[in-house]
């Protein structure tokens, strides 16, 4: 009873945007309910012309690389040994692991027969991406909560596994990235197998690559935002000067992307670009203001060195990615006068995992040591009563 | 995936889409013995006089109708849609659980107890085959299951069975001789090419038109089998794995020995200076 005032009496206190997000969250909860009573069918937009819709494009098909900043800096910082960065990695893997965990309720209520989801463990077909997809996210979410455990040890005081971890740090940091680069490139391959379907300005034969270059890109811009959002609005300190060493190496990741983009089109890609006016558009507003307009804004030190514009061209680089994923997974692949657009149900529920997204985000740094990570001052070291356990540890 | 050893042993459809009269007895016939619910529909819906209008969970094959002019006469041309049994069907190589399977005998077939219900077969599939159960709470996919129960009972297909003129079942090589000898016999009859011989990789369901086949609402879909499209990314997985985990793993191996010696190094330069001082 007290238990439960005490979180009541919290709650209260909390800001009212908060409240609106609980409020969305609850709301996507119940209209995944009604999807569960009443089917897909009535539910959604879906039909046998269009079985994929708003919830494979966006809670999957997008969310992933929008995740994708946890294993990038993660790689930045220990591999290529940027070590002045690492007070972003913390912020980066849990907003990882809570987008994958969210990838993994979205793909669920997408499923026609979600207390099946297991049999992807049990009956393996190595020649089916989305096998492959399943696997990496299942292992990566599971990597992500093991680094995720970090600061919920560290706020209890748990040092055994706080070593464990610890020791665990690097093999962890290289699986991440060996991981994510198979399942965001995975991703892509999805989508070799519509030939004939997806419209020739998307198509190419390397589209696992670009899915994958395109994920870093998102993933770098994301932890960009996220921090200048999260020192605008949650009191947390100012990173610009790091921000602005991950802006620098951000154009690098653009500019590749974008010559294996053009690349492709120009060497690759076969058949007709410009039959679809409406595609055509699309394909320009992404490239143009979701790619080249950011490099072009981070290649100058002015806007680098700007918290606002500099968060202005990471956003941007976000727009071209969601944007990017749904021209590929969705609009690329509507053809002649039947087309699709989400239902009221599928917006709501889509609209509640981002905003569950946020509001976890936002309890996790209220409650747990996310943001105050500073490697150098925490305590790895055993406590007296744990010495006997290192001795037995040091023998062996 | 594909249990097949020559594609050309198993048995086949040749469908000759200029004897078909439009009876739409297969039609009838694929939902007795299939035990399909019946759809209600309208007069006139969609392209032509054809009912219903679509394929779906409930119906697995359907003829379609065109009319076109001949001579100044008024004339109709038919085709019958359904699961085309592709040699090596893209909808078995993307599903996660491999819930199809290529039956050495000829029809591509579908585990139920398997299927997650993730809706990738219907993607994956050219020719917009597989169709899903919509109404349901907890859906599954339904497409022509080429007779298999029949098959393994030694008899031919329903819909097979049923038509008057225009079905012929039997071994793959022998429909293409077939085929090939009505093409030479009634040069005048038919469009010079046999569709499904070489689409998708060669499918056990062949046809013969008088009229070009996109005319008839027949898919355009590559020659090339559609599942070597995601394999040939699919295979540099494991290479792609160690590549990565390896390069990183040396990188951050030389970072941190230049790390450490670099350590050793001040450490060592303090030591000595610390001596000179004394
Ligand atoms: S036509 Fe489609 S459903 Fe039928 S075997 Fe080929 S890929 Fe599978
Ligand atoms: S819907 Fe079922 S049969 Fe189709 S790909 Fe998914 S699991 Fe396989
Ligand atoms: S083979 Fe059987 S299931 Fe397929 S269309 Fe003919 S009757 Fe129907």
């Amino acid at each position: 009873m007290t238990a439960a005032r005490y979180v009541i009496n919290e709650i209260k206190g909390y800001h009212r945007f908060i409240k609106f997000l609980i409020f969305l969250v609850v709301a996507s909860a119940l209209a995944s309910l009604v999807r569960f009573v009443f089917g897909l069918g009535a539910t959604t937009n879906l039909n046998d012309t269009y079985p994929w819709g708003l919830w494979i494009s966006f809670d999957v098909v997008t969310a992933v690389p929008l995740a994708a900043g946890a294993f990038t800096l993660g790689a930045i910082v220990h591999c290529f040994h940027i070590k002045k960065l690492e007070p972003l990695v913390r912020p980066a893997i849990v907003t990882g692991f809570l987008g994958y965990s969210l990838v993994c309720v979205g793909l669920l209520l997408d499923l026609g027969q979600p207390q099946r989801g297991w049999h992807v463990l049990r009956y393996w077909n190595l020649h089916s991406p989305m096998f492959e997809v399943s696997m990496c996210v299942m292992a990566y979410t599971t990597v992500l909560f093991l680094e995720f455990l970090s600061p919920v040890c560290e706020k209890f005081g748990f040092y055994l596994p706080l070593r464990v971890l610890r020791w665990l740090e690097m093999p962890l940091v290289i699986a991440a990235a060996a991981i994510s680069t198979l399942h965001q490139s995975s991703l892509g391959t999805f989508f070799l197998i519509a030939v004939d379907k997806l419209h020739n300005l998307w198509y190419t034969p390397v589209l696992p690559l670009l899915f994958w270059m395109s994920a870093i890109c998102a993933g770098l811009s994301i932890i960009i935002l996220e921090a200048t959002a999260s020192h605008k609005w949650m009191g947390q300190p100012n990173e610009g000067v790091l921000l602005k060493t991950l802006a620098k190496i951000l154009p690098w990741a653009l500019g590749a992307y974008l010559c294996v983009r053009i690349g492709s089109l120009v060497f690759l890609s076969q058949g007709p670009y410009f039959d679809s006016p409406a595609l055509l558009i699309l394909f320009a507003i992404e490239v143009g203001i979701g790619f080249v307009l950011p490099l072009i804004m981070l290649m100058q030190s002015r806007i680098r060195n700007s918290d606002s514009r500099r968060a202005t061209a990471a956003g941007l680089v976000v727009f071209g990615l969601v944007l990017n994923r749904f021209n590929v997974s969705m609009f690329g692949m509507m053809h002649g006068d039947k087309i699709y657009f989400p239902s009221f149900i599928e917006s709501v529920v889509t609209i509640g995992i981002i905003a569950a997204h946020v509001l976890f985000f936002v309890l996790l740094a209220k409650y747990f040591p996310i943001f105050e990570h500073h490697p150098e001052t925490v305590d790895y070291s055993l406590p007296d009563r744990f010495q006997k356990v290192g001795a037995v540890g040091a023998r062996h | 995936m594909s249990t097949q050893k020559n594609p050309n042993d198993g048995n086949v459809f040749l469908i000759d889409m200029t004897k078909c009269t439009g009876c739409r007895g297969c039609q009838v016939a694929c939902k007795q013995w299939n035990q399909l619910e019946a759809e209600k529909t309208e007069f006139f819906s969609g392209e032509g006089y054809q009912n219903p209008p679509a394929m779906s969970d409930k119906t697995f094959t359907r003829i379609k109708f065109r009319d076109y002019q001949k001579n100044g006469q008024n004339e109709f041309a038919f085709y019958k849609e359904m699961c085309m049994h592709c040699n090596e069907p893209a909808c078995a190589s993307v599903c996660p659980v491999g819930a199809f399977h290529k039956t050495e005998e000829g029809p591509v077939i579908y585990n139920a107890d398997r299927c997650i219900g993730c809706r990738f077969c219907m993607i994956a599939c050219p020719f917009g085959v597989p169709k899903y159960e919509w109404s349901k709470a907890f859906p599954l996919v339904k497409k022509c299951t080429g007779c298999y129960s029949r098959i393994k009972a030694g008899m031919k297909p329903a819909c097979a069975t049923a038509c008057p003129t225009a079905i012929s079942y039997g071994p793959r090589h022998e429909m293409i001789k077939e085929a090939e000898r009505r093409l030479t016999m009634y040069p005048d009859r038919y469009l010079k090419t046999v569709y499904g011989k070489e689409e998708a990789g060669g499918t056990s369901v062949m046809y013969l038109t008088a009229l070009p086949f996109d005319e008839l609402g027949f898919k355009k879909v590559t020659l090339r089998p559609l599942p070597g499209y995601t394999w040939q990314a699919l295979r540099l997985v494991p290479s792609v794995f160690l590549t990565v985990g390896g390069g990183l793993s040396a990188l951050s191996w030389i970072n941190h020995r230049k790390e450490r010696l670099s350590r050793l190094r001040d450490e060592e330069a303090e030591n000595t200076e610390t001596k000179e001082d004394k």
